[in-house]
């Protein structure tokens, strides 16, 4: 009996050492992720989540960070069309992985963030041709800002995705510049309140400035 | 201990029982189930396949990771790691079409451009294409701002490459459309029939075309309807020159739907008022439309559709008569088309699938011309060319296509397509002059039959291999028409098409009538493209040559002889990238052309071409204002005309022959789009615009008096066209549409 506690503790703390090695590797993507600009820069990141996943792969934060990556690049590339298309297709895999990772009934604030990613994908396939594609993905995308909102409602990424949303859209379509103000106001509020540090999510203060910014 | 024995107990219980249920259902990205997918469970090797819902149950057994092998032709395989436990487990598996994964090679032909509602990037839409300013709802029309296209402007229909109007033919879901324009009045365009965005796909074949489609010298328009409508919707517009009012009922359970649209437009009521013409409209232009839709989904994959179009015209016409001063000729054409279009398509087991379609099309006009003193009243001259002037025509033609296409998918975007193909056609028509009674009909019965093949050669070359005979019960003549298209892939952004193939077209009835014994037109085509697609941007470049035989030639006497030859570049580029919310595209077309065709003497450049075209259009949407902005333009050097006449031996002469001055061409067309109430959640919408804003007086070509000694320009009926109007849509949001249709 004594050998077999003995053990379950020594693989519990091999465990835990594996855990906090890849964890080191975490930080460092974390850390390269906080100071991503350009869309290249996106998808190397996303290339070193990925790495992660591999010796790491129940965990959801590795996914979601993976997809995330893609999902911005494709954001970043809403200009480009059908270059978007493998990006949103690579962050659609990873995210759907992350959330089938978390509890969905009691991890109520990664479900929020999972949603975010979620939403940011469906709008990357409304930019590979809004006409064609937006039709069927817009309101998906919209659907999954409200279900991220309505999961955390004190999310800022939810938040700043509603924002944009507001801001990007016609008037007659039911875009709202004033609106969107205020909801990235909001988020920039909670933004600032977040903790920076660790791995835990914490994107967006950049893209609410730049949007901010762009209301005046 | 007696723990001890109850966990082994458990254990051995667990294992001789532990067959667990997997149950789940396969489906493709768009939700459809794939019926005959594969799942193999690694461990064991057992196998089942799914049945026509895409349903399966497995059993595993065994505990602990499992590994699910899903397998469908056509698709990515996909490998699932499941973590077995005590319950059953139940799945959703989408798998990927697999030209996409692999980035392989698709076949695009050389030739075509496709304008589908799945387009990415800076492909083209349905939506894109029929948006071109001032090009009035009509497919063919808008398809004039593509390269390969002529700028005709006294004549609907399309001139494709240095061929007739008449060799450019439409279908819609596989099956013939005989007369998508209202009924000819000479010089003036007409309207279409068919409200454009009943489509969601438009392959635009400016040479090379595919096996199943044929008896169309120079190029296929293919339209695809759409399936089931998104919603329920009612919608009305108020234009000057047309009113309607439609409805679209889709059933709470989403399987069925069914329409219904009115249309009439009188421009010489209001509108011809306002804006003086001068084509010496007396009676309209006026012209009626209704049309009825249902579409009903069948089993699982397969969905019938129905569509059926009536339309009435009554133009009529009077201006001075060119042979003499002081007479007015007049003509008057009504008419009455009705066309229907039956479509059913099914997928079956082990990737087999079924198209079959019948359209009929009933038209019947009549014209009358007549000579007119300066009292309104009737003249009759006993001498040539006045005793011609008055007379009537009635005709009449009854048309029927019916079509049936099966196709299997192999892996890798590989096919084989094949079928077979009827056309009965009567024809019927009643000349009349005071001189003499003209009465003549006939009726044919043609059979084709077609196949076709997608090969991969390799991940970067594919190739479509198609073969097409017709038998003609009137002329007593088989053709055989082979077709080859070939793609190469350069990269992932670039992509290299050649086309080779054979395209017969029977001559037009009006020949058909005074000779039964024509031979098919015979046309050869070859092409090479090249087209890129990155970033939003397109461009798209081709070369051509194509060789005439068997074209009717009237000189003299009604044959086949006539023979000729077209070549030409062509150039397109749109960029959506470059400036946000604007879209525009460049095209070019060089043609050089020559023909011995009807009563040419010669061969000659036809006077419906010109060796240059140059169109620009430019779509700009400014969402802080709901405003859209369109914006079309041309310029085409002039065209060739002749005077040609026929001497008394029979054989014709040039008499005369001229360069129209260049052509340039202008239109704009804008949107302000609001919502009346947010309530009724109502979209509408103010639509304006104007074609010719430029001014330019247009010339298309001379007509000629029988002496020689008096030419008049064939000209647009007014300077400038405008319009201004009221769309509103309850239901869905189809504002873009009514702008569009409307102008």
């Amino acid at each position: 009996m004594k050998t077999l506690i003995a053990s379950v503790l020594l693989a519990a703390i091999l465990q835990t050492t594996i855990a906090q090695t890849n964890s080191g590797g975490f930080e460092t993507a974390v850390a390269k992720l906080n100071n991503a600009k350009t869309a290249k820069d996106y998808e190397a990141t996303a290339e070193d989540f990925l790495k992660i996943t591999e010796t790491e792969s129940n965990n959801w934060l590795a996914w979601y960070y993976a997809a995330f990556c893609n999902a911005q690049t494709g954001w970043l590339y809403q200009r480009d069309g059908e270059k978007i298309e493998p990006f949103a297709n690579t962050a659609e895999e990873q995210i759907n992985k992350a959330l089938s990772l978390i509890d969905t009934s009691s991890q109520k604030k990664e479900l929020s963030e999972v949603y975010c990613i979620m939403a940011m994908v469906n709008q990357d396939k409304v930019f590979i041709n809004p006409q064609t594609y937006g039709p069927k993905f817009g309101p998906a995308a919209f659907r999954y800002m409200y279900l991220a909102q309505s999961a955390n409602p004190q999310n800022p990424r939810a938040l700043y995705l509603v924002g944009w949303q507001k801001f990007a859209t016609p008037k007659a379509w039911g875009g709202d510049k004033a609106k969107a103000k205020e909801l990235l106001l909001q988020a920039n509020h909670l933004l600032v309140q977040e903790v920076t540090t660790g791995t835990s999510p914490h994107w967006g203060k950049t893209e609410v400035e730049a949007l901010l910014k762009q209301i005046r | 201990m007696k723990m001890i024995l109850t966990a082994i107990l458990i254990i051995t219980v667990a294992t001789t029982q532990s067959q667990t249920a997997i149950t789940g259902k396969v489906s493709n990205e768009k939700n459809e189930p794939l019926q005959s997918a594969n799942i193999r469970i690694k461990e064991s090797g057992t196998g089942v396949r799914t049945d026509s819902a895409g349903n399966f149950k497995i059993m595993a057994t065994g505990k602990g990771t499992t590994s699910l092998i899903v397998s469908c032709i056509g698709y990515e395989t996909k490998n699932i790691s499941l973590q077995i436990g005590d319950s059953a487990v139940q799945l959703l598996i989408v798998l990927k079409d697999e030209a996409k994964v692999l980035g392989d090679v698709v076949i695009m032909g050389a030739g075509t451009f496709t304008a589908s509602d799945k387009a990415k990037g800076a492909s083209l839409t349905p939506m894109d294409a029929v948006t071109v300013a001032g090009t009035g709802g009509d497919i063919a029309n808008s398809m004039r701002a593509l390269p390969g296209v002529q700028q005709v402007g006294e004549s609907e229909g399309l001139f494709v490459r240095g061929g007739t109007s008449d060799e450019a033919k439409q279908f819609i879901d596989g099956v013939n459309f005989p007369n998508p324009n209202y009924a000819a009045v000479p010089g003036i365009m007409q309207p279409a029939r068919i409200n454009p965005f009943l489509f969601k796909g438009i392959l635009f074949n400016t040479g090379g075309y595919s096996a199943l489609y044929g008896d169309a010298l120079s190029s296929a328009l293919i339209l695809e309807t759409i399936d089931l409508p998104d919603k329920s919707e009612a919608s009305l517009h108020i234009f000057p020159t047309s009113q309607g009012l439609g409805i679209q009922q889709l059933a709470k359970n989403k399987q069925s739907s069914f329409g219904a649209t009115a249309n009439y437009g009188n421009a010489g009521n209001f509108y011809n008022k306002v804006v003086k013409q001068s084509a010496g409209y007396f009676h309209g232009p006026e012209y009626g439309s209704g049309d009825f839709n249902f579409r009903v989904k069948a089993g699982k994959t397969g969905i019938l559709k129905f569509y059926a179009n009536y339309g009435y015209n009554n133009t009529g016409l009077s201006n001075p008569d060119i042979d003499s001063g002081n007479l007015i000729s007049s003509f008057q054409n009504k008419g009455n088309n009705l066309y229907s279009n039956l479509s059913y398509k099914e997928s079956f087991r082990n990737n087999w699938k079924i198209d079959a379609a019948i359209s009929y099309n009933y038209n019947q006009q009549n014209i009358e011309r007549g000579l007119r003193n300066g009292n309104n009243e009737k003249v009759f001259v006993n001498q040539f060319p006045f005793n011609e002037k008055n007379s009537s025509y009635a005709g009449k033609r009854n048309f029927l296509n019916g079509k049936l296409v099966f196709s299997k998918r192999f892996i890798k975007s590989q096919a084989l397509r094949f079928g077979a193909e009827y056309i009965n056609q009567s024809v019927f028509d009643n000349i009349s002059n005071p001189n003499a009674g003209k009465y003549n009909s006939y009726t044919e019965n043609e059979i084709v039959l077609y196949a076709e093949t997608d090969i991969r050669l390799n991940k970067k070359l594919a190739a479509r291999v198609g073969l097409r005979s017709e038998h003609s019960s009137l002329l007593q003549k088989i053709n055989i028409a082979p077709r080859v298209s070939i793609t190469y892939k350069l990269s992932n952004e670039n992509q290299l098409n050649v086309a080779y193939g054979i395209f017969y077209q029977k001559p037009s009835s009006e020949y058909l009538l005074q000779n039964e014994h024509l031979g098919f037109s015979r046309a050869a085509h070859y092409i090479i493209n090249f087209q890129r697609k990155v970033s939003n941007r397109f461009l798209r470049a081709e070369i051509f040559y194509k060789s005439y035989k068997g074209l009717v030639t009237t000189d003299s006497v009604i044959g086949s002889n006539g023979d000729g030859y077209a070549k030409g570049f062509e150039f397109f580029f749109r960029d959506k990238r470059s400036i946000k919310d604007l879209d525009y595209w460049v095209s070019y077309s060089y043609l050089d052309t020559k023909r011995k065709f009807l009563n040419y003497p010669y061969k000659l450049y036809p006077p419906y071409a010109t060796p240059h075209t140059l169109s620009l259009v430019a779509k700009r949407f400014f969402p802080d204002l709901n405003f859209m902005a369109n914006a079309a333009y041309w310029f085409t050097t002039g065209r060739p005309y002749y005077n040609i006449q026929t001497e008394s031996d029979g054989h014709s002469v040039i008499q005369y022959s001229g360069t129209t001055r260049n052509y340039q061409s202008l239109n704009v067309s804008f949107a302000y789009l609001f919502n009346i109430s947010k309530k009724s959640k109502d979209f509408s919408g103010i639509g304006f615009g104007m074609n010719n804003v430029l001014g330019t007086k247009q010339i298309f070509g001379y007509n000629f008096s029988h002496d020689g000694n008096n030419k008049t320009p064939v000209t647009l009926p007014a300077t400038r066209f405008y319009y201004i109007g009221f769309f509103m849509s309850l239901g869905t949001d189809r504002r873009d549409d009514f702008i569009n249709q409307n102008l």
